[in-house]
């Protein structure tokens, strides 16, 4: 039996209802009338497990799709989210702009660093606009 | 009497040249943003939301509505050139694509503006005079009734977006469960925040939008890697006056079809353009046109769109309850501006209330006197190379979740939120429920709490008021219809030798309506 794609939502769900639902249980459950904080995300994750119960059930009788995953294109976005918040932080946000955009662009079909600069001062530009008649607080400099 | 009076009001707050200005501002930018490849209203909106706020709330709001108004029209402006489906403009795929095929690009354009001109009209007579009435029923609702109404909301937008009633579900649990993230306000206890401080308030629903709709479009398209032809036909907008006549009866009939699908749970503008295609093909004079480029095809779903888009409004202003992903969005915008929708919202800031249903038509004058002639221009966004598109939609991501809070963490958090939003598109689930889920998950636990809280813990409580009785009703007898459906449908596919469902394809039940 191959994980096709109902099967595999069906257990993607259960582990979410899983973890949701073992967490409620650390927070006190309270009473009906009285509810404490992990009640209500404890029944929202039952209901959630029985759905996915029944994903799972669906996914191994009529089967489905194949699963197709590429790691690199998302690995290289949100790598480059990440670089944006770090150099942000550590430098300043125009550095973290030119990062962020060296990195992404390598998930695209070429790569040219002549773009890239090209696009990195329109960006830089465009941040500056925001910060001056916007008034978005952007770290810029 | 009172409505003119009202709309007056409204209108000397919208006619402001700043209000204007922003009006404007928001059409132009949304149509732009909303031609963009992949980017339909819900991930236009998010990504445009930071340029609101430091806006002053009548003007962010009325910047929004523009917004949410030119996404759907650049929405349908790519599907009518290029046949690029987003989720609101399925139809407009059908008879516009087939129009641009014939060389009648232009006609299209200028039917779907006009049409959607028309839609926006009646929708927004509908309002003016409905909001009001439906904030008076409102104050009946207790918590038990607001309860039934938020899970007739969930079950009827995972059905309608999803087409699948499981996976729809699911997605909204899981945006519920994605609420419960942060401090408990009946409690004060921190609930999965695993001590980090940045998840204490919850996480930001701008990083869940970007993440799931902004970053996972981008890596599905990078994935994919098809380049895009742009669109270099001729266009030639204006109409001879026998097909001006066409357009009309159509407009109309699609804009009595979209108001009232848009006020309904779960409604807005997909379900409004099936149906309304589906009326032209019933009973347009040229229905035997229709499917290969004839104008009814293209009128009739454009005015059913424009209007569902604003008698969406309707729940949302005077009950509080946003009743599709959009308008859980569009609330989520309001409350960071300060302003809760809800019954009180009419009477509390009747400035921004008629103010914002006055701006609605002046937006709609600005798509037909300034999207519809410069479209051509528009159409120049698709020559830009999408290797630097995706850096600059990255760039808007990055700065939008900034802003929110001036806190960089939130990148964190909308880069968590790409992952899942990137695992929910390879699993083929739709993130739209998710949005509503996380909306209205915190209010729907409120609501529960107070209700068990009033009834002692019996659940009674739900059956005995007359109105969550008649809501709960609803919901059993679209559930029991479901379940003779999938029960049929398999033994139909047992007898033809087809285990496959309908359910395995997530847009089968949203295509479905095109044979009616």
């Amino acid at each position: 039996m191959t994980l096709n794609r109902s099967l595999a939502r069906g257990l993607f769900l259960a582990a979410v209802a899983l973890f949701f639902g073992l967490g409620a249980l650390r927070y006190p459950i309270g009473r009906m009338d009285h509810a404490g904080p992990g009640l209500f995300p404890l029944m929202i994750s039952v209901l959630l497990g029985l759905v996915a119960l029944a994903t799972i059930v669906r996914g191994v009788v009529s089967g489905g799709p194949g699963l197709d995953f590429k790691v690199k294109n998302i690995g290289l976005i949100l790598g480059a989210l990440c670089a944006f918040s770090l150099v942000s932080r550590f430098l300043n946000m125009s550095a973290g702009i030119v990062v962020m955009v060296f990195i992404a662009t390598a998930a695209g079909s070429n790569y040219s660093w002549k773009r890239n600069i090209a696009i990195s001062i329109g960006l830089l530009a465009i941040a500056f606009v925001f910060q001056k008649f916007l008034g978005l607080n952007l770290p810029l400099l | 009497m009172e409505i003119l009076h009202n709309l007056a009001f409204g209108f000397e707050h919208a006619l402001t040249w700043q209000n204007l200005m922003f009006c404007a501002i928001g059409c132009v930018v949304g149509t732009l943003v909303g031609l963009l490849p992949g980017l339909g209203p819900l991930a236009t909106i998010s990504v445009l939301l930071p340029l609101t706020y430091s806006i002053p709330v009548n003007g962010a709001l009325i910047m929004l509505a523009g917004i949410y108004y030119g996404a759907q029209y650049g929405d349908s402006v790519s599907a009518i050139t290029m046949k690029i489906p987003h989720a609101s403009s399925i139809v407009a795929c059908i008879d516009g694509y087939q129009m641009t095929l014939k060389g009648k690009t232009g006609l299209a354009l200028f039917t779907a503006g006009i049409s959607s001109f028309i839609g926006g009209t009646v929708a927004i007579v509908v309002l003016a005079c409905l909001a009001p009435t439906l904030g008076e029923v409102a104050f009946l609702f207790g918590p038990a009734d607001y309860c039934s109404l938020m899970l007739l909301g969930f079950l009827c937008v995972s059905f309608v977006t999803t087409g699948s009633l499981l996976n729809g579900l699911a997605m909204c649990l899981i945006g519920v469960l994605f609420g419960q993230i942060g401090t408990d306000v009946n409690s004060g206890m921190e609930r999965y925040t695993f001590d980090m401080p940045f998840l204490a308030e919850g996480v930001g629903l701008v990083s869940i939008a970007l993440g799931c709709f902004g970053i996972a479009e981008i890596s599905k398209n990078l994935d994919a890697k098809n380049e895009r032809t742009p669109f270099n036909g001729k266009i030639h907008l204006m109409p001879t006056w026998p097909e001006f006549k066409r357009i009309i009866p159509s407009a109309l009939r699609g804009s009595v079809v979209g108001s009232f699908l848009g006020i309904l749970p779960g409604g807005g503008p997909t379900i409004a353009q099936f149906a309304a295609y589906a009326v032209d093909k019933k009973v347009s004079k040229y229905r035997h046109e229709i499917g290969d480029g004839a104008i009814e095809g293209v009128a009739g779903q454009a005015a059913a769109d424009e209007s569902a888009a604003r008698t969406s409004f309707i729940p949302l202003m005077s009950i509080g309850i946003p009743e599709n992903p959009v308008m859980a969005l569009m609330m989520a915008a309001f409350i960071i501006k300060g302003i809760q929708p809800g019954p009180n919202m009419i009477a509390g800031h009747p400035d921004i209330f008629w103010g914002l249903v006055a701006s609605m038509w002046i937006g709609n004058v600005f798509l037909v006197v300034l999207n519809v002639p410069l479209v051509r221009y528009w159409l120049s966004v698709f020559k830009i190379p999408y290797n630097v598109l995706f850096p600059s939609i990255l760039f808007f991501c990055c700065i939008g979740t900034f802003s929110v809070n001036n806190n960089l963490d939130d990148v964190f958090v909308t880069a968590a939120f790409g992952l899942a939003g990137y695992i929910f598109m390879r699993l083929d689930m739709d993130p739209a429920p998710l949005m509503l889920g996380f909306i209205l998950g915190p209010m729907l636990e409120e609501n529960f709490r107070r209700a068990m809280l009033i009834s002692r813990g019996k659940f009674d409580v739900f059956v005995q008021r007359p109105i969550s009785a008649t809501l709960l009703g609803i919901m059993a007898v679209f559930i029991a219809w479901q379940l003779i459906a999938f029960l049929l449908a398999n033994r139909k596919g047992a007898k033809s030798g087809k285990g496959n469902d309908h359910d395995q394809d997530p847009d089968a039940g949203t295509v479905a309506p095109q044979g009616a």
